[in-house]
């Protein structure tokens, strides 16, 4: 029962201010274990500020509990390019307690690219750099994954691919994931609970209730459909502001 | 008819070119459109090499002058690299040096060969010095805006997998900056072949360098014409041959486009 537990992630009163300008204005956010939160608004919002804050890329006032270990993904994927997949991947696994090469080999599977284990970046497509950089954060098994807009530089077909892709690997580890995207019906396919954030404060939050394993096909959904009007009418002042 | 590959045709396009141009100075030569004395034709220039590979010299020049090329090239290039992951990456450092290296960047290499002669005297070490010194900058400052701007979501993917201290260095910033580096090198080389003819004008008793300058004096153009090909050769063998290094070592650099 995620309700039940404390908090994996609580963030009280959060503020951030870069050049003498804040971006974010005492932001409340809590996430628990396991759940899969997406953060949702428009550009300039303060999404990728407020992810940056819980790692500690950038300075913060305000309360931060956070887990120790956290993995992350971004938009321009940052993996390494004069590594192969296999490198970018065991690239985290520092420890001589662990078994690397299993655990590398356990990711290139997760991820389905054990063959291309031996390829550059630079050799794969788009959507699978992207995995490589989803397995690369999970590999030294983070608590928590934080994803910055993972697939926004992908094509919609592909994103598709990816959101159901990306479904089954959480399914299979259960971490506790905050996602940002811009885009509500993602947000609403992957999540427990969009949060949507308006100008640097939140604006609002949604439960977002269909079953899981979910199909891709529930977008097609009167249910979803509604939804996602619910959602985006509530985001409206935060695009007009 | 078998078609040939692209890299075979561009090879053989780039040697038409060459032959051509051999031919019509043969002819420019021979014919005695430009007196002869002063270009001689390519048979001649070949004539010399053969007289200059049986007396020795050849091989001593080339030998002498490689030798200063790779020395000086190494000893600027380890130099700067070190001295660029220093200012690029940490703030301090910076301040301090980089206002030192800027001032001292656009003077002219060669203009400090007299200094350094009175330095060190006309032996190697004023060689190796002028090359090493004027290789320093270019690859330094590939180096410094290399390092200075890698991707911040680079360092915060380290971060983030504990990846810290030394181990930073040499598994995200050094590879990061490795293009820049690899660009500022290729300069670097062409820059040691400059100066290691410069630097074998004074105070030398072998070098290509050397044998440019004492063909002139004995009024041997087919020896100096002879030498200036040899420079210019050695120069782009050089270059070819350092890509090819990178390529072998690095060859994620040549997947990703680099040149």
């Amino acid at each position: 029962m995620k309700g039940n537990q404390s908090p994996h992630i609580q963030v009280s009163n959060l503020r951030v201010q870069l050049d003498q300008h804040e971006i974010l204005h005492g932001i409340d956010l809590a996430l628990q274990r396991g759940e899969f939160v997406s953060l949702v608004g428009r550009s300039g919002s303060g999404k990728s500020t407020l992810l940056h804050a819980l790692v500690g890329f950038i300075p913060s006032q305000g309360q931060v509990q956070t887990p120790q270990d956290m993995g992350i993904v971004f938009q321009n994927y940052a993996v390494f390019p004069w590594l192969t997949v296999r490198g970018n991947i065991a690239l985290g696994l520092h420890g001589a307690k662990h078994p690397n090469q299993e655990i590398v080999d356990n990711h290139l599977e997760l991820v389905g690219l054990a063959s291309e284990a031996h390829k550059y970046p630079s050799q794969l497509s788009g959507g699978q750099t992207q995995r490589v950089a989803l397995a690369r954060a999970l590999a030294p098994n983070p608590e928590v994954i934080l994803m910055d807009e993972p697939f926004g530089a992908l094509d919609m077909y592909t994103r598709g691919k990816m959101q159901t892709w990306l479904l089954d690997v959480w399914e299979k580890n259960q971490k506790t994931v905050l996602f940002v995207t811009h885009n509500i019906e993602e947000a609403m396919f992957l999540s427990d609970r969009v949060v949507v954030l308006g100008d640097g404060s939140v604006m609002g939050e949604h439960q977002v209730l269909f079953d899981r394993p979910r199909l891709e096909s529930i977008k097609f959904t009167a249910e979803f459909i509604e939804q996602k009007k619910q959602i985006l009418e509530s985001i409206e002042p935060a695009y007009n502001s | 008819m078998k078609r040939l590959s692209k890299g075979s045709l561009s090879i053989l396009q780039g040697g038409f070119t060459i032959v051509f141009i051999l031919v019509i100075w043969e002819i420019v030569s021979r014919v005695g459109i430009v007196p002869k004395p002063l270009f001689p034709p390519p048979t001649r220039v070949f004539g010399a090499w053969i007289e200059m590979a049986r007396s020795g010299e050849l091989l001593r020049d080339i030998q002498a002058s490689l030798w200063r090329a790779l020395i000086g090239f190494c000893l600027g290039s380890v130099i700067a690299i070190f001295v660029g992951l220093l200012t690029g990456r940490i703030k301090l450092f910076s301040n301090y040096l980089s206002p030192l290296i800027q001032l001292l960047r656009p003077l002219p290499p060669v203009a400090i060969i007299p200094l350094v002669i009175v330095w060190f005297g006309i032996g190697e070490v004023s060689k190796i010095f002028s090359i090493s010194f004027a290789v320093f900058f270019p690859v330094w400052i590939n180096t410094h805006v290399g390092v200075r701007d890698i991707p911040k979501t680079f360092l915060w993917s380290a971060h983030t997998l504990k990846i810290r201290g030394l181990a930073i260095l040499w598994k995200v910033i050094f590879p990061a900056a490795l293009p820049f580096i690899v660009a500022g090198l290729r300069t670097g080389i062409s820059i040691a072949f400059i100066m290691v003819f410069v630097s074998e004008l004074a105070g030398a008793s072998s070098g290509i360098g050397y044998q440019i300058y004492s063909s002139q004096l004995a009024y041997r153009m087919d020896r100096m014409i002879a030498a200036l090909v040899l420079l210019g050769l050695f120069g782009a063998l050089a270059d070819i041959g350092l890509l090819a290094i990178i390529r072998l070592v690095f060859p994620w650099l040549k997947l990703s486009g680099q040149k």
